[in-house]
């Protein structure tokens, strides 16, 4: 077809749609013109006018037959019925208020939690990264899987050896190890996170700036000038986005740093970072052994696939890579250390943590719409049948089946598209809860929207619904009109047919069905819950409240501050102690139950690591004397640590009873001695000496109470180098209540000591399991619905057909049934359904829970008594909705039910 | 239904697409014309020639403009389109080879 053709054509379309008035007011004029002509011709072949008039019209014909012709050929009449219908659908639902309202709700509340869910899975987990070519970047992580050490980072020589790797295009470093501190306009020192990149690094990311410029690798190296980029957000919130940042400088780690350019918004992996400094703005990062020590490991590597190589390709060749350097230098990478290195796509790594659960939520949310569209269905159903008469009568006086059929689709289309606008709506209102959700879990939920595609796959979503509704009731055909008007035939036609019958009962059992198995997916998740609530952490987290107090400034430099820095913690915990509403205060390097970021490999004095096993790998903590009573952990052996544990005086440590494990098995540690080792001592201020063990404390989860306890060696806090204090309180009073008293103390005693993260023990506790409280009650609120929705549907369809059955159950009472015979009867009609579904929906359940394995905690996905409790309770409540059905079936007046008919 | 029986189906449009290319002219005197022509031969009823025009418009084989015509109001005319000049081509060969198979058919001798 030619262009001008075709764009003629559409042009004609559109008039005919939006200029129908002139289209037809045209029309109208054509041919009465042509009327008058041709009259005006009669006449001159000599008719009297009121003749000649005649007989042009008449020659014409059938005017508004001719006109409907015309119409037809415009080819936008389907469009016109469409619309037409969907008016006549909207008055014919007017009135049948009670069944719209129940059906709009019931598809609003389904649309709106897919529209909802499918909002969080498409922001964070199926939308391309808004990186320039983000499918293209892959992540690597380095880890030791037998020691224990998940991520691992990367060295310089490790990276220059993945560097040379052909299927990359481009490696970038990324560290944001150190902390750094930024010195304000008001004067205030305020830590700030910041990570180390190399020049190419917002290159390879594909990342743009909104302000200014980024970094190249000209700012690379040693001789480059320090460089700072600030991440968009930080840029809004501390500098107001003001436009002329670029060109000032901040005072970082005592070193003042200009501002180059301000990074565009874009979703942050690994870490949530407020500033960008290039490598030799961090000296740390320029050390001689930085550079050449494979084993000093620093950098997270982010790398550009090199052009048309896939993953996979990558991933084989980097993963010979890795293997090659593990074999090339045994001494760094221990056989049974288990290293290895993983590639996965950014995007993947960026979703580790959201990527399940957001699925399940999706997969929940489409139970939900399958519960409610079948609960739809079902109302549908019921009111086809009162309406079979209407639709026969329709059929009689002409209406084609695929005009019966375009009805109920536009009625259903009205009903559907209005919940969906009711669920937009809904998903609208909660779509900031949604963000704060989704960015527990994921980095990318700042880009959670409503846009163009989470529309139409609603509205998709919504026709899809409303042409399958359509199909669910029958239409005239099989029944003669005259049948179902004939008086023998017993009047009106209450029930279905037997194979609508058995359609509706499958409904009902798919709804209870799907039901058991989204409440056994909510109650295996509440069950995590309170296996997560009644762990036992190894602390008494009640009345306790921890402050982060971090030194500030270069931590190289801060360490050889050590008496001062400790005095100070000293004198702020000592003047906290004396406080009233104060039990006790101490002061460690973390908090409890807060992983301190800081393990070394640790051997034991006499005894060889056996052959094939790795070095004992400890996280080490150093603490007061006060800090186990203040934090309620057990000493179980051996002493605490004495004020006079201090530089100069024996090294002492305490060992938890998981490292006492790790290191002297089932003997008695106290009094052995242990001591640093491995290729990282170096690089850290730690000596080798050995250390007496002089206790044996209880285990404390500080990875996360649904962790294991972390073997844990502590160290006096006044015996080693300090790098920062955690103060921790145990208070007599609410701990709320005393928060204020202790921040006031802690500024009379130090001024500009910086403050962080004031929680209580309970808090910090509530951090690992509040994600997961959060996904469980959104499971379980998509269960509730669905359960009420099913509940509904059960009661529906037992009240329909008792109403339908009257005249049966007034027969069955006048031969001599009683009440309770009919109640049991219809109850039993619904339990079978209740019981099949149940059956069904365990199956279900069993086959679906696995999918949640990874969200479980103290629990299997085949829990038979969570399994069973579900059960029972929906057979329970299942019973209970018969029931009001079936006391009214009880209640029928044969008399009157008889004489109804 | 008042379908003209008297044509051959489907050869209005080539009639009209016939009489367009001459000139230009509105609904009435296509009609006018094709009696004319054809010496009464053909009749084109009235009322099948509008859906006929519209139909032939709305497939873009012709186009029509509103043009002041004698008796001071103003009429529709009908013209046709690039298109509709090689559809006329393809449907006028379309006629021939018909009419030359019923014309060589009608005309075998019998024996």
């Amino acid at each position: 077809m030619s262009i001008d053709r075709f764009a003629r054509i559409i042009a004609l379309r559109f008039r005919s749609l939006f200029r129908r008035d002139q289209v037809e007011q045209e029309l109208d004029e054509e041919l009465q013109d042509h009327v008058d002509r041709q009259t005006a011709e009669n006449i001159r072949l000599g008719m009297s006018p009121v003749a000649a008039r005649a007989a042009a019209l008449r020659a014409i014909g059938n005017v508004a037959y001719r006109k409907e012709e015309v119409r037809d050929t415009r080819g936008v009449r389907w469009i016109d019925d469409l619309l037409s219908d969907m008016r006549f659908a909207a008055r014919s639902l007017g009135r049948a208020r009670g069944f719209s309202i129940a059906v709009v709700l019931t598809l609003a509340l389904g649309i709106g939690a897919n529209t909802a869910m499918f909002t969080l899975l498409r922001g964070t987990v199926l939308r391309p990264l808004p990186n320039r070519d983000g499918d293209r970047l892959v992540y690597l992580r380095q880890a030791a899987r037998a020691v224990g050490t998940k991520n691992a980072l990367f060295s310089v020589p490790e990276v220059n050896d993945f560097k040379a790797a052909a299927s990359l295009s481009a490696v970038a470093e990324y560290s944001s190890v150190l902390p750094f501190s930024l010195v304000g306009k008001d004067g205030q020192t305020v830590r700030v996170r910041t990570a180390v990149i190399s020049g190419n690094y917002f290159d390879v990311l594909g990342l743009r700036p909104v302000l200014g410029r980024l970094t190249t690798i000209k700012d690379d190296g040693a001789d480059a000038a320090s460089v700072a980029v600030l991440s968009y957000e930080y840029w809004m919130e501390h500098f107001g986005g003001d436009p002329h940042v670029v060109g000032t400088a901040v005072r970082l780690n005592d070193r003042l740093t200009p501002i180059i350019g301000v990074l565009e918004p874009a979703p942050k992996y690994p870490h949530a970072d407020d500033l960008y400094v290039n490598t030799v703005t961090s000296p740390h990062h320029l050390s001689a052994t930085m550079v050449t020590e494979r084993t000093h490991r620093m950098s997270e590597l982010f790398a550009r696939l090199a052009p048309s190589v896939t993953v996979d390709q990558a991933r084989t060749e980097l993963t010979k890579v890795a293997q090659n350097m593990f074999q090339d230098h045994p001494e760094v990478y221990a056989k049974a250390a288990q290293w290895d290195v993983t590639v996965s796509p950014l995007r993947d790594a960026m979703n580790e943590r959201s990527s399940l659960m957001f699925w399940l939520l999706m997969g929940a949310a489409a139970f939900v719409l399958i519960i409610a569209c079948a609960n739809v269905a079902n109302l549908t159903l019921m009111r086809g049948v009162s309406r079979e008469r209407e639709m026969l009568v329709r059929a009689a006086l002409g209406a084609g089946r695929g005009r019966l059929r375009r009805l109920l689709l536009a009625e259903n289309l009205t009903l559907t598209l209005i919940g969906a606008a009711i669920g937009l709506i809904v998903a609208l209102a909660g779509l900031k809860l949604l963000v704060a959700f989704a960015a527990q879990f994921s980095p990318r939920a700042e880009e959670i929207r409503l846009d163009g595609v989470v529309l139409g796959v609603s509205l998709l979503t919504s026709i899809a619904a409303a042409i399958a509704l359509s199909f669910v009731p029958r239409i005239g055909g099989h029944r003669a009109l005259a049948e179902s008007l004939a008086p023998t035939a017993g009047g009106r036609r209450m029930t279905l047919g037997r194979g609508r019958q058995r359609f509706q009962q499958s409904l009902v059992v798919a709804q209870i069905a799907v039901c058991m198995i989204l409440l056994t997916g909510a109650g295996l998740l509440g069950r995590t819950l309170v296996n997560l609530l009644s762990v036992e952490t190894g602390v008494r987290t009640d009345h306790v409240l921890t402050v982060d107090l971090p030194l500030t400034g270069d931590l190289l430099k801060e360490f050889r501050k050590q008496p001062e820095n400790l005095a100070r913690y000293e004198r702020i915990r000592d003047r906290v102690t004396a406080l009233p509403g104060v039990q006790a205060a101490a002061v460690g390097a973390a908090a409890p139950l807060r992983n301190t970021v800081f393990d070394m490999d640790v051997k034991p004095e006499n005894r060889p690591i056996e052959p094939g096993k790795v070095t004992p790998h400890l996280s080490v903590r150093s603490v007061d004397p006060a800090y186990f009573t203040t934090a309620g952990i057990p000493l179980v052996n051996g002493r605490p640590f004495a004020t006079t544990d201090r530089i100069g005086s024996e090294k002492v440590v305490i060992l938890n009873r998981a490292a006492a494990r790790k290191l002297f098995g089932n003997d008695n540690p106290i009094g052995q001695r242990v001591a640093f080792t491995g290729a990282v001592l170096k690089f850290t201020p730690f000596s080798d000496a050995w250390r007496t063990v002089v206790g044996l404390v209880g285990d404390t989860r500080d990875d996360g109470v649904d962790s294991d306890p972390v073997a844990t060696m502590y160290q006096p806090f006044a015996q080693e180098i300090i790098v920062g204090g955690t103060l921790v309180v145990r208070t007599t009073a609410d701990p709320a209540v005393i928060q204020p008293m202790v921040i006031r103390a802690i500024h009379d005693v130090a001024p500009t000591q910086l403050i962080e993260k004031v929680r209580t023990m309970e808090q910090i506790r509530d951090e690992t399991v509040s994600p997961r409280r959060l996904n469980a009650m959104f499971i379980a609120a998509f269960g509730g619905l669905a359960f009420a929705i099913a509940m509904v549907g059960i009661a529906a369809v037992l009240a329909f057909s008792v109403s339908a059955r009257t005249a049966e159950i007034g027969i069955r009472m006048s031969l001599g049934a009683d009440a309770q015979r009919v109640r049991r009867m219809i109850l039993g009609e619904g339990g079978v359904l209740l019981v099949v579904g149940v059956v069904i929906g365990v199956v279900g359940a069993l086959v679906t829970s696995r999918a949640l394995r990874g969200l479980l905690f103290g629990i299997t996905p085949h829990d038979p008594t969570t399994i069973g409790a579900v059960a029972l309770v929906l057979a329970a409540v299942g019973v209970s909705a018969c029931w009001l059905p079936a006391a009214r079936a009880a209640r029928v007046d044969p008399a009157v039910a008889l004489r109804a008919e | 239904m008042s379908k003209p029986n008297d044509l051959v189906q489907g050869t209005l449009d080539l009639l009209i697409l016939k009489m367009l290319a001459l000139e230009p002219m509105n609904g009435w005197s296509i009609g006018q014309r094709l009696k004319q022509l054809s010496s009464d031969v053909l009749q084109v009823s009235d009322g099948s020639l509008y859906p006929a025009l519209h139909k032939l418009e709305q497939e873009g084989w012709v186009t029509a403009e509103w043009r002041p015509s004698e008796n001071n109001r103003r009429a529709k005319f009908y013209s046709l389109t690039r298109a509709g000049k090689k559809q006329l081509q393809i449907e006028s060969g379309n006629w021939d080879r018909l009419a030359r198979a019923i014309t060589a058919l009608v005309r075998l001798q019998e024996v």
